[in-house]
């Protein structure tokens, strides 16, 4: 039995409508990564795996609806540089062999040809901005949360069969042109959005020619239609919920429960972003009072708002008009414009934020809250849960400047961290455990099923 | 090349971090280890322009230095307060006075052209300019607005702040007023002047009846070269358990120095590891802190009557059968009005667990805590604090929940995104207590003028106070969400929203209910950013007059 009969696309969005058989295989290959992430968590361990795939399986029980947030300004640039330095690295472009690197910088020296950019931006949200080419003030910022899955399906097919297991979209060549050239510029052409030559990526896979490029010049340079940086994907967000429902021991054998040490030892995600850590933690959490996990259809990485508190504009009257949703719905935003109406007469650059003029787009990122939508299922009594032990070399070595994990050993002039401070006593490895919490005193034996949405809006 | 060392076959089971030797003489007092006596006053002071004001102005700063408190006298004058509190001989009572001083940017910029180096723009501009961030009113027939201030608003700036903190009334009065007479006579005018007193009917608790104070962060850091010298006193068992180094009272989370001072080791994402010494900028700013100060008005009465009209709306809704108006204000706080926090006694107060250190502090969100051993043999026997997560017991918009997420992540990151907001809370009520919440206004001798000098002090306006303030408590959906606003201190500046406060609550069955306001019973009446000194940044910078 199923809790849901079919993934619909992001923030429900009407692209795929009026294509044939496009809102089915979106479905289905939704359908197919929840399967691929919990596969992969079968390799860790041979007990249950709390993270489900709503359109195949119900666990039942009562179902609660749990957000979690994160602030769209990239803490990992934060804590490298710094925030002044980092405000205006997190507006450039930077190459993505930079990604593979333990350190990656805008400027390192290229071994390869790829002229591939993307943005430096690794919350789930992502900016472009706009400048005025004479006085360089910022006329616009657009942000994005669309995933690349979303629009690679809108091409027809993935760049490598294994994305899909070999059943490609329909896809339509004329709806992504249209779009393009609705939110960017009405001159984008479709062989601007293809790949040029087979790329070959570091994990092995081969991106052949005139494929859909996610990295096009009108997503990038040119400017913003979805998520560029390799770890936004929608796919990181369903592994990572997949990942952070597993039980983790330290290696002194007691459950990991602290959000940083976590991260750290189980090895998902990012342990220097806003995001990860917060989604592991209240993933983990959850799971550890015996719920079952899963994410709250429509699947997708969200706006949930922005934060105007402290903005003011030169002519004193408000900045309410200044920023249009474009895409999605309040609470659940997929593109994001900031921008003031031609007859206010100033621009973005003008508005201070605390009396500190938008001199980049990162400063309006410090307002958003980005967000994903969970969804837990309360059972009267728990299954046996099974913790595993986290690798005993997949350790955090902390360096002030930029925590990173290693492997192998300690490298000089680094730190272990975590030691034993980040678990919980005791082991719930093969205990059964009666969940003691207020959270499973349901009112009647066999609740009837609902959904506690937590949302008054 | 060096060989990275292998990971040890027994790997440690805690790490006991090595703290650094603070500048006790250099650092004051009010910042490390803080001023936590029941009685203060505030002295605020306007220098002229002249030149021949400020060479007098800087003339007294040097001769004051001599007397501001340092913190080596403090954490001496802490220790025998203690020692003697613990000693059953009869001792006389101890008057000892504190003082400490700051200086606001529009003070700072008339003694020392580098004050525009300091590049704090909250500083720089003021509480004042930028109380609309913090969500305060702007309506000026509203009296939070910096228009209606008594103290720090537009009409009412400040250069310096002066306090003075001391164990009895009868020794603050007499310091303040040998200050005062001093700074007359330096042609210095005292603008402000206000008594801060623990309230005597009820001590430790503000004036809507909470205990307040209880959780504050533990500055790490050691006060001499001994190596268990430390600042803040360490109560876990060293030997038994791994959490020995990461609180002083239980709950109590050490941080290290650069959360409460510039230019010291920050956090890093492992509390026993410091993070990045940030440099001081300019260098003299080093050891120095920013002091916060809010004059908070508290409307008791419409406290506890919105309190009473909530609770019989609630109570009539299924889950919240019984609900009353005191633990309907246990949930907006965190903690019943004891101290004791919900979490750990939901259904109802228990004053000896809220007046018990050892225990009153100790709790987590999102997992079960356990009990501690601990280096007094003290044994916890009240009902540890269970896991959490959804906020169904603690909600998450209750306030000591919005300022601390202590285990649990935030939308910044995991538990050091916590860490770095922290703030060291050193102020005292003011006002004579009411005595009655349901009486008439009529009936309220001091009309209603009562609250709290909030003072705290932090090392970063920005990124701390502010970024609680606004970025938290005032934000519906932040650090965690569907919490709501912190309805008890939190301000709501959304355009569409009518300064509506709402928070979530659950009852039994995890029924759910909205709690909504827009009742100011907080009401900022003055307020300034400050900066506060090295005792050589006062000698060789500000009081220079090279």
């Amino acid at each position: 039995m199923a809790l849901l009969n079919r993934y619909d696309p992001p923030a429900f969005l009407t692209d795929y409508n009026e294509i044939p058989g496009q809102l089915d295989a979106w479905h289905r290959a939704v359908s197919r990564w929840f399967d691929q992430s919990i596969g992969s968590e079968r390799q860790k361990t041979k007990g249950p795996i709390q993270f489900y795939n709503a359109a195949t399986f119900d666990p039942g029980g009562l179902l609660v609806e749990q957000a979690v947030t994160w602030n769209a300004f990239p803490k990992e640039l934060i804590r490298r540089f710094g925030r002044d330095r980092a405000l205006l690295l997190a507006d450039t472009l930077w190459p993505v062999e930079a990604y593979e690197t333990p350190r990656p910088e805008p400027n390192i020296p290229l071994k390869g040809d790829s002229a591939a950019r993307y943005r430096p931006q690794e919350e789930y949200c992502e900016w472009h901005v706009l400048r005025d080419p004479d006085s360089n003030k910022i006329q616009r910022v657009t942000f994005t949360s669309e995933p690349p899955e979303y629009w690679m399906a809108l091409y027809g097919s993935f760049p490598s069969d294994t994305d899909t297991n070999g059943q490609p979209f329909p896809g339509s060549h004329d709806v992504l042109l249209r779009l393009y050239r609705d939110l960017v510029n009405p001159g984008v052409q479709l062989e601007d959005l293809l790949t040029t030559m087979e790329i070959r990526t570091k994990s092995g896979k081969t991106i052949k020619a005139k494929q859909y490029n996610i990295r096009n010049k009108w997503n990038t340079t040119h400017g913003i239609v979805h998520l560029t940086a390799p770890p936004n994907f929608l796919t990181a967000e369903i592994q990572l919920g997949a990942d952070a429902s597993v039980h983790y021991l330290d290696p002194q054998g007691r459950v990991l429960v602290e959000p940083d040490a976590l991260i750290a030892y189980a090895g998902y995600g990012g342990p220097n972003r806003n995001s990860d850590p917060t989604i592991g933690a209240s993933v983990n959490a959850l799971s550890r009072l015996g719920a079952y996990v899963t994410l709250q259809n429509p699947v997708g990485l969200y706006m949930d708002h922005i934060d105007l508190s402290g903005w003011f504009a030169p002519d004193g009257k408000g900045v309410s008009d200044c920023t249009r949703i474009m895409r999605g719905t309040p609470g659940m935003i997929e593109r994001l414009v900031v921008e003031v109406p031609e007859n206010r007469g100033f621009s973005v650059g003008e508005i201070t934020i605390n009396g500190v003029p938008i001199l980049f787009g990162g400063q309006i990122a410090e307002c958003i809250t980005v967000k994903l939508i969970g969804l837990a299922n309360v059972l009267p009594e728990a299954d046996k849960i099974v913790a595993i032990p986290a690798q005993p070399q997949t350790i955090s070595s902390v360096d002030p400047l930029y925590p990173s994990l290693v492997n192998g050993g300690i490298p000089p002039g680094a730190v272990q961290a975590f030691v034993g401070e980040g678990a919980a006593e005791g082991s719930f490895v093969g205990k059964r455990r009666v969940v003691q919490s207020s959270l499973f005193k349901a009112s009647k034996p066999s609740p009837p099923r609902r959904i506690l949405s937590r949302r008054w809006k | 090349m060096e060989e990275p060392s292998k990971l040890a076959a027994n790997q440690p089971l805690a790490v006991t971090p090595v703290e650094p030797v603070l500048p006790m003489s250099e650092i004051q007092g009010i910042v490390v280890p803080g001023f936590f006596k029941p009685h203060q006053t505030l002295l605020g002071i306007v220098c002229g322009e002249k030149p021949e004001r400020l060479e007098q102005f800087k003339r007294l700063l040097l001769e004051l230095s001599k007397e501001i408190s340092t913190a080596s006298q403090t954490l001496n004058d802490r220790r025998e307060f203690r020692a003697s509190r613990m000693s059953k001989a009869k001792k006389p009572k101890i008057n000892r006075t504190l003082i400490a001083l700051a200086l606001s940017y529009s003070g700072l910029k008339k003694l020392t052209l580098s004050a525009d180096a300091i590049p704090s723009n909250a500083f720089r501009q003021g509480m004042a300019a930028r109380s609309t961030f913090l969500g305060d009113p702007t309506d000026p027939k509203n009296e939070g607005s910096p228009l209606n201030w008594k103290v720090g608003g537009h009409a009412s700036p400040v250069d310096a702040l002066i306090v003075v903190a001391g164990d009895a009334r009868s020794g603050v009065d007499h310091t303040a007023e040998r200050l005062a007479r001093r700074l007359t006579k330096a042609g210095l005018n005292i603008v402000y002047r206000e008594n801060g007193d623990v309230r005597s009917d009820d001590p430790g608790h503000e004036h809507f009846g909470f205990d307040d104070g209880i959780s504050q962060p533990g500055i790490r850091g050691r006060a001499t070269d001994a190596p268990d010298d430390f600042i803040t006193p360490r109560h876990i068992a060293a030997a038994q358990h791994p959490e020995h180094s990461l609180f002083g009272y239980p709950g109590q989370d050490l941080v290290w120095p650069g959360v409460l001072l510039l230019g010291h080791s920050v956090t890093s994402p492992d509390p026993l590891i410091p993070g990045t010494e940030l440099p001081a900028v300019p260098d003299w700013t080093r050891n120095g802190s920013f002091l916060v100060f809010r004059r908070l008005r508290q409307d008791v009465r419409l406290f506890w009557r919105t309190m009473n009209r909530e609770a019989q709306r609630l109570s009539a809704l299924p889950g919240f059968a019984g609900m009353t108006a005191e633990k309907l204000a246990s949930r907006i706080v965190g903690r019943w009005k004891s101290g004791a926090p919900v979490n750990r006694v939901p259904a109802a107060d228990d004053p000896t667990l809220g007046s018990q250190p050892l225990a009153s502090n100790h709790f987590r969100f999102d997992s079960d805590a356990t009990v501690l051993p601990l280096n007094s043999g003290y044994v916890d026997p009240f009902p540890q604090s269970k896991a959490d997560p959804a906020g169904t017991t603690c909600p998450w918009a209750a306030h000591i929940r919005k300022v601390n997420t202590r285990d649990s992540g935030t939308d910044t990151g995991g538990r050091d995104s916590t860490y770095i907001r922290r703030l060291l809370r050193v102020g005292v009520p003011f006002g004579k207590s009411l005595k009655d919440p349901f009486s008439e206004e009529k009936d309220d001798p001091q009309k209603g003028n009562r609250g709290l000098l909030f003072l705290s002090i932090q090392s970063s306006i920005e990124d701390q106070f502010e970024f609680l303030m606004a970025r938290w408590m005032g934000d519906s959906t932040r650090p965690k969400t569907p919490g709501g606003h912190d309805v008890l201190v939190g301000q709501n500046d959304t355009a569409s929203e009518r300064r509506i406060r709402k928070c979530v609550i659950f009852g039994s069955g995890l029924q759910q209910s909205t709690v909504a306001t827009s009742a100011q019973w907080i009401i900022p009446t003055g307020g300034e950013y400050f900066f506060v000194p090295s005792l050589t940044a006062l000698l060789q910078v500000i009081g220079s007059s090279a």
